[in-house]
């Protein structure tokens, strides 16, 4: 027993190791660093100014970043929604034994390969163009002309347009998901289901839904990280400086850290690395809540 | 046996998490790297065999050899000049160039961090104000070099003021790669509407506005971009820049030169001077789609337009330039506006400054000057090439005539923590869905 807990301390050390460098030490360094106020993001310690609670107080007054945080849960929340039901729908239309079943997966997953810029430009300079664009052109000979005249990259639309740009390429991902889910469900009970004369919507309901509860846990922890990490396509919605509609914390961190726009504005990566911290707590949060609401361990299939 | 497998197991995933981390760590790395490298064409060039010198051929970063990191791409015509200085430079002085293109975000981010680290980075270049400001504690003095090889005899004067002004009094980079920020406009639409003369004061635009619109164009459009910056303008033809800075910084919006500006701008838009898309036009649907196609006359930018929009606007059309006009009572005139360059600065830890010069001099002097300026559509830094490139030969003028420089924006985008704000109520008042007074009262609400 005692050779055997040298060779796990040995075989673990070089993994904890490097845990501890590549993870742990800059996540500690990080949450110290939120403490203080710090123009480049590699200056020396000796550099470093204690500050307190100052940067956090700060965000909180700068109305900016409340409008930042508030994109974000609208981007979390309303996306979530709409992506989550399209995917489950997708996945259950797939997943039902549809004839072209591969084709049809590989197309609503085809958005994800497409890089981001390439999609923002088609979304940005041809679909909601207010001159040739897709919804115009489509608008105009369906005869609804007020809407046709709507210009969804004006500041009342901008958040729709960007959230629904968004969802396009995102339905695919987690679509994927849900139809591994369902397919691991066996066959059997939907055989005897259907024996027992169960329709296929009491099926979905009370078979699908309760197996996928592990399942949409994945989905929403995913979703919450890539939605905190909401970046690029904020970027791409708004080029060179950000935008109210658009802007999410990390833009509001990337401006903190490495200056915005073109012009030279005052840096703190201090600031930078409260906002991490504080997206931190929002995941970790959002992970808490879904662990207690979503149990799942009380179903074995 | 039950123990041994186990053990096996453990042992086996060990190696595969060890694997994982170490995989990933690697990834990180290079993410890094290469995200600050995009097409990072690393060229070590050493001298041709004739010229062949050992030390030619030894890496970058000892001896005699240099490491030059660069914000373009290497596919960029900017790029592609200076690749073509350096060859040269390497061709006639046997020096090894560890030539990188780190991309416009790539240097943005990874600059300061590489040379903090300690990395070996000889020289390096970016915009004017952010070498200068952002990241002045690692440039070396160039008054010596500069002197020594008596760069000033054909260098922009008013470009090399400009660089000792931001890099406080003394030569800490060279300038190349000129711009100036100023209106654009599209000589036809001038021509058919009979504005005989660019117009240099406000009343003169107004006049210019009616008589395009009337002959059935938009006078003016922007993208969401740039229109900060006519709000900059705006404000700094009025009051200077260095009060506009601290307006936009210390939340002045009940300064009178802001609801100035707010009612000069309601009322062109009222009158119809703007886009009808002005408040959904998201970069580049402006230049593109109105100005470079000819519906749209005016567009205030940087001198990059015509090069930016020449594929789109074709060979037939022809540019016009001045700058933002003057303003009853303003403070500024004509003769002040956002100019500046790109610069190329020495690390003050560089242990080849002298070859480093030299290299700046093969980039920014004579025929490598000519071609950046060929390829790029640009202005030359060197006062011997006279000769524009025919599309932007009409910026001369007015570059010529600049006396006050203004920051990016006129100061306009000096508070980060405004900018969107600004942005957002701007491009409601030039849409007309926000009145003077209703754009004031939002700055004020933000709060900032």
């Amino acid at each position: 027993m005692k050779r055997n807990k040298g060779m796990i301390i040995l075989f673990l050390a070089p993994a904890v190791l490097i845990f501890s460098i590549i993870f742990l030490y800059p996540i500690i360094r990080t949450i110290i660093m939120s403490f203080f106020r710090i123009d480049g993001i590699t200056d020396p310690v000796a550099k470093w100014q204690f500050t307190g609670l100052d940067n956090f107080v700060k965000l909180a007054n700068t109305s900016l970043f409340r409008i930042s945080m508030w994109n974000l849960l609208r981007i979390w929340l309303f996306g979530g929604l709409i992506v989550m039901s399209l995917a489950l729908l997708f996945a259950v239309i797939i997943t039902s034994g549809i004839r072209f079943k591969s084709f049809f997966r590989a197309v609503i997953y085809l958005p994800n390969i497409v890089s981001a810029v390439a999609l923002a430009t088609m979304w940005l300079q041809y679909v909601y163009s207010p001159k040739f664009g897709l919804l115009k052109t489509v608008f105009s000979n369906l005869g609804l002309t007020s809407l046709a005249k709507v210009q969804w990259l004006d500041n009342d639309h901008k958040f729709a347009a960007l959230l629904l740009a968004y969802c396009f390429g995102m339905v695919g991902y987690h679509m994927l998901i849900f139809a591994s889910g369902i397919e691991r469900i066996s066959a059997d009970y939907f055989e005897a289901a259907t024996l027992d004369g169960a329709n296929k919507f009491n099926q979905f309901r009370y078979i699908t839904l309760p197996l996928l509860k592990g399942v949409f846990k994945t989905n929403i922890t995913m979703w919450s990280v890539t939605s905190v990490g909401f970046f690029v396509w904020s970027q791409l919605f708004s080029t060179v400086t950000a935008d109210t509609q658009t802007i999410t914390p990390m833009v509001y961190m990337y401006m903190q850290i490495f200056g915005a726009g073109n012009s030279i504005t005052e840096r703190n990566s201090g600031l930078g690395a409260a906002i991490g911290v504080l997206l931190s707590i929002c995941v970790v949060a959002i992970f808490w809540v879904c662990n207690h609401l979503l149990k799942d361990d009380d179903l074995e299939f | 046996m039950k123990k041994q497998i186990m053990s096996l197991v453990l042992a086996s995933a060990m190696a595969v998490s060890l694997t994982a981390c170490g995989g990933g760590s690697k990834d990180a790395g290079t993410t890094t790297t290469t995200a600050a490298a995009a097409p990072a064409e690393t060229t070590t060039a050493a001298a041709p065999a004739d010229g062949g010198s050992e030390e030619a051929k030894e890496p970058a970063g000892d001896g005699g050899s240099l490491v030059y990191w660069s914000m373009w791409e290497a596919t960029e015509p900017q790029g592609q000049a200076i690749q073509a200085a350096v060859d040269k430079f390497v061709e006639d002085t046997g020096i090894a160039v560890d030539l990188q293109f780190k991309g416009r975000t790539g240097i943005r981010e990874g600059l300061q961090p590489a040379l903090d680290a300690g990395t070996n980075i000889d020289l390096f270049d970016e915009d004017i104000d952010r070498v200068n400001t952002t990241w002045g504690q690692y440039l070396m003095d160039l008054e010596d070099l500069a002197k020594a090889a008596d760069y000033e005899a054909t260098a922009n004067a008013g470009l090399i003021a400009a660089c000792r002004e931001v890099g406080g009094g003394s030569l800490k980079s060279i300038p190349y790669q000129p711009n100036v920020f100023a209106f654009f406009y599209n000589q036809a639409i001038f021509d058919e509407a009979g504005v005989t003369s660019v117009p240099t004061t406000w009343a003169e635009l107004d006049e210019a506005c009616a008589k395009i619109k009337e002959a059935g164009y938009t006078p003016i459009t922007c993208d969401d971009a740039y229109i900060t910056c006519m709000f900059g303008y705006h404000m700094s033809r009025l009051v200077g820049e260095p009060k506009t800075e601290e307006i936009v910084k210390g939340g002045q919006w009940d300064d009178p030169a802001v609801i100035a500006t707010a009612e000069a701008y309601a009322d062109f838009a009222s009158k119809g001077y703007f886009s009808e898309t002005i408040a959904s036009n998201v970069w580049p649907a402006g230049q593109n789609q109105e100005l470079a196609m000819g519906t749209a006359a005016m567009y205030l930018n940087g001198s990059w337009l015509p090069n930016e929009v020449k594929d789109m606007a074709g060979d037939d059309f022809v540019w016009g330039c001045f700058s933002y006009p003057a303003v009853d009572g303003g403070t500024d005139g004509v003769d002040a506006a956002n100019y500046g360059a790109q610069v190329l600065a020495i690390n003050k830890d560089s242990q080849n400054a002298e070859n480093a010069f030299k290299l700046i001099c093969y980039i920014t002097q004579g025929e490598f000057d000519k071609m950046l300026s060929e390829l790029s559509i640009g202005i030359p830094a060197d006062s011997n090439n006279t000769e524009w490139p025919a599309l932007i030969s009409c910026v001369k003028p007015v570059m010529d005539s600049m006396t006050t420089r203004y920051p990016w924006a006129a100061g306009a985008e000096a508070n980060a923590d405004m900018t969107p704000i600004i942005k957002e109520n701007f491009l409601k008042l030039c849409g007309g869905s926000v009145d003077a007074q209703g754009f004031v009262d939002a700055l004020k609400k933000a709060g900032n």
